[in-house]
């Protein structure tokens, strides 16, 4: 490919080509379970659902606090809870070996799922 | 024999200049192109049997000039890279099977090509503009019985609803923007697709479908847009066969 | 303009183009496959199409007798 394909820019383009790197899966969309990896193939599959329900959760909890409607006793209980969610989750990525990067799925032209 | 599709083009009249076209460039590691047709729409295809197609960069690229060459003289719908149908025969049932679908697709098309844009920011720069200009309006109406009490956990929730609140800053502020380069492209009857925050720096990742001459309006437009945003950078690439705009999937 | 601008160019101009050949374009049929083994077993199709591998394979080939894609 000879062709210059970039119709406008300004300054520098150093380390754009790295970022614009990181939008292509180039990586095989494959969920692959083998006898070898059964154990953390499945938890990529089981933790990638849970990550991404625990994402919601708390996202949908900052809101209510952002509202204002919740009372401090509430506030002091969720933030123990989403603290303990949290640190729960960081400890069954590092059980399975597994990071953030790794907890998401290509779903093709719906992009990707996180 | 196991065949690759590169595009599926329309020729009404044009069977022999496909043809002749076809002849005069090869296909992935010089295989020969050939069409295979259901009444006036083809797939173009190689020989290529998937056990032996190695999904590597060069093999990408080139599938990718085989697309770019016949855009330049066909109105086509590319083909994701690694479509391989096991006949011709499937290939034309395929075609007869899509034949609505493919049709409008290609008037959609028809005389069109596509533009990307893409735009990236300082992070730590906008972060922290917009993390002022939210503390500025949060002093205006203090939550003090959040910073009374001493815990952690309370803490936590102060953390991840500061991060919440950036976040909600960066998406209006991405929307602001998004907003201004709609009102610029609408002007040029442009189709187009916004993506947001994919990555920490590239907070815009469109795409545009528009005529072909209006290529020179698009780019004065983006300099327009980079001017009035002179902390981001813009990219504009192109002019794409459409892969963007081929939104079916074939039954 | 300098030779490394041009590089810079050139590679942004690649990425681009593999980002649409790879994940753009006409899709033949559904993306996800989830294999135990070595032995494809689920697709997840697009548009929430959920089947099997046989079902895939027999839709594939046009001799399925019941469509699965929920449209």
């Amino acid at each position: 490919m000879s062709e210059n394909k970039i119709l406008f820019n300004t300054g520098s383009l150093d380390g754009l080509s790295e970022e614009i790197g990181k939008l292509i899966n180039t990586e095989d969309s494959r969920l692959k379970l083998t006898p070898d990896n059964a154990d953390s193939g499945l938890a990529k599959l089981v933790l990638t659902l849970v990550e991404l329900i625990r994402k919601l959760v708390e996202k949908q909890a900052m809101r209510r606090v952002d509202g204002g409607s919740l009372t401090d006793d509430e506030i002091e209980r969720l933030g123990e809870t989403l603290m303990k969610l949290e640190m729960k989750m960081e400890e069954l990525k590092k059980h399975f070996n597994l990071t953030d990067r790794d907890l998401n799925i290509n779903l093709g032209p719906l992009g990707d799922l996180m | 024999m196991e065949k690759m599709i590169y595009a599926i083009v329309s020729v009404t009249r044009d069977t022999e200049k496909l043809n002749a076209f076809l002849s005069g460039i090869k296909g992935i590691a010089g295989a020969d192109l050939y069409a295979v047709c259901f009444n006036e729409i083809s797939a173009v295809v190689s020989d290529k049997e998937r056990a032996t197609l190695i999904a590597d960069k060069s093999s990408a690229i080139e599938y990718a000039e085989v697309i770019e060459l016949m855009a330049a003289h066909f109105t086509l719908l590319p083909m994701r890279f690694g479509s391989v149908m096991e006949s011709s025969d499937l290939i034309s049932k395929m075609l007869e099977r899509n034949y609505i679908e493919i049709q409008n697709n290609i008037q959609k098309v028809e005389n069109k090509c596509e533009f990307g844009l893409k735009v990236f920011c300082d992070a730590e720069k906008l972060h922290e503009e917009l993390r002022r200009k939210s503390e500025e309006t949060a002093n205006a109406t203090p939550r003090a019985s959040l910073e009374i009490r001493n815990s952690v956990y309370v803490d936590y929730v102060n953390k991840k609803l500061k991060e919440h609140k950036l976040e909600e800053l960066l998406l209006n502020y991405v929307d602001s923007v998004i907003a201004g380069i709609s009102g610029y492209v609408d002007r040029l009857q442009a189709v187009n697709k916004f993506k947001k925050m994919t990555t920490a720096l590239n907070i815009i990742d469109a795409v545009f479908l528009l005529e072909k001459d209006k290529k020179d309006a698009l780019i004065h437009a983006v300099g327009e847009l980079q001017n009035q945003h002179a902390s981001l950078s813009f990219i504009l690439t192109g002019p794409w066969p459409p892969y963007n705009f081929v939104d079916f999937i074939v039954k | 303009m300098h030779d490394n601008v041009i590089d810079r160019s050139k590679d942004i101009t690649i990425l681009e183009l593999l980002d649409r050949v790879l994940n753009k374009g006409v899709i033949l049929t559904g993306d996800i496959v989830i294999s135990v083994a070595d032995i494809d077993l689920i697709y997840v199709g697009v548009k929430l199409m959920l089947s099997s591998v046989e079902t895939m394979e027999r839709l594939k080939s046009g001799q399925a007798i019941v469509d699965m894609k929920i449209r």
